[in-house]
């Protein structure tokens, strides 16, 4: 970052922030799909596998809606401390983000395709939010390392 | 943040203008969000015991742990926007100063430890949710004291 050393602290609190937020959202998730205390992830993981909670349109909306905004707008925050960064090229930058964003919408959308059938089981969802908050968290350390 | 940071915009009043707006819109949110933690959690110990652990005598459930981390979810991505904005202006405003880094610091880290402590009490520890309404309320304080300082600075510069 070009001498800007107040402006880490925000930036270093966002990366903490942003961690904790992927962790709640993928605990809600689980929750969702029907977590409990006796029954641990993996075992919830299997279920997801074989046989994905049942979501009707009104559902999906209510999840999806709020999420595009949120998930687009945090991308947006994250990727453009990038532009600030002298150790990583903004062509890299570039491609993380944008390959953040499609993972994003295919995360988001996901759900829809078990909802109307077309897919039976869940491992679409798994895949792609395991594939998108692995690469939040590559993304989160390009900006660690920027600072 | 770019926007608030670059020198060129030094003197516009466009910005100044701007700046001033967002942190007072900043101000409502965080006197809302106070009265919405009010409805949904409490702010007095009874209150908010009931809401966390539930209230027998008066046949209340304690609240859904899907409904409390929701609301934990919710809380960590709306103070993370509205401290990321009104740190960038304080700094901007105030990086000469020698408290401005500790501020920011607790700004972030009281914002941060609200809703984790929350969480923790309805987990593990109910003894917490006296210190979750302590902390709740010490970083809305001190967001408000941060506003008003920008707000003082911008307005009546």
């Amino acid at each position: 970052m070009k001498n800007l050393a107040l402006y880490k602290i925000p930036i270093g609190y966002m990366l903490i922030y942003v961690v904790l937020i992927l962790a709640s959202g993928l605990w809600l998730f689980l929750l969702s799909q029907g977590l409990d205390s006796s029954e641990g992830v993996l075992h919830t993981i299997q279920t997801i596998m074989h046989t994905p909670k049942p979501k009707s349109l009104h559902s999906f909306i209510e999840v999806a809606a709020p999420h595009l905004f949120a998930i687009g707008t945090l991308i947006f925050v994250v990727a453009h401390f990038m532009l600030f960064s002298t150790k990583v090229s903004q062509k890299v930058s570039l491609v993380v983000a944008m390959l953040l964003f499609a993972l994003a919408l295919f995360n988001i959308f996901s759900y829809l395709a078990i909802s109307f059938g077309l897919f039976v089981s869940g491992w679409i969802k798994l895949v792609s939010l395991l594939l998108f908050v692995l690469l939040f968290l590559f993304l989160l350390g390009l900006v660690a390392f920027s600072l | 943040m770019k926007f608030l940071v670059t020198k060129d915009l030094a003197h516009s009043t466009l910005l100044t203008t701007l700046m001033s707006a967002v942190v007072f819109a900043i101000l409502l949110y965080i006197a809302l969000d106070v009265v919405l933690h009010a409805y949904v959690i409490g702010l007095d110990m009874d209150s908010i015991k009931a809401t966390l652990f539930g209230d027998e005598a008066n046949f209340v459930e304690p609240i859904l742990l899907d409904s409390l981390l929701l609301q934990v979810h919710i809380d960590l991505f709306m103070t993370l926007f509205a401290m990321l904005i009104l740190s960038s202006v304080y700094i901007r405003l105030y990086s000469k100063k020698a408290l401005t880094k500790w501020i920011v610091h607790l700004l972030f880290i009281f914002g941060l430890l609200a809703p984790v402590v929350l969480l923790l009490a309805y987990l593990a520890a109910p003894s917490l949710a006296m210190v979750w309404l302590i902390i709740f309320v010490i970083w809305h304080l001190l967001a408000v004291v941060v506003s008003i300082m920008i707000l003082k600075k911008l307005l009546f510069k």
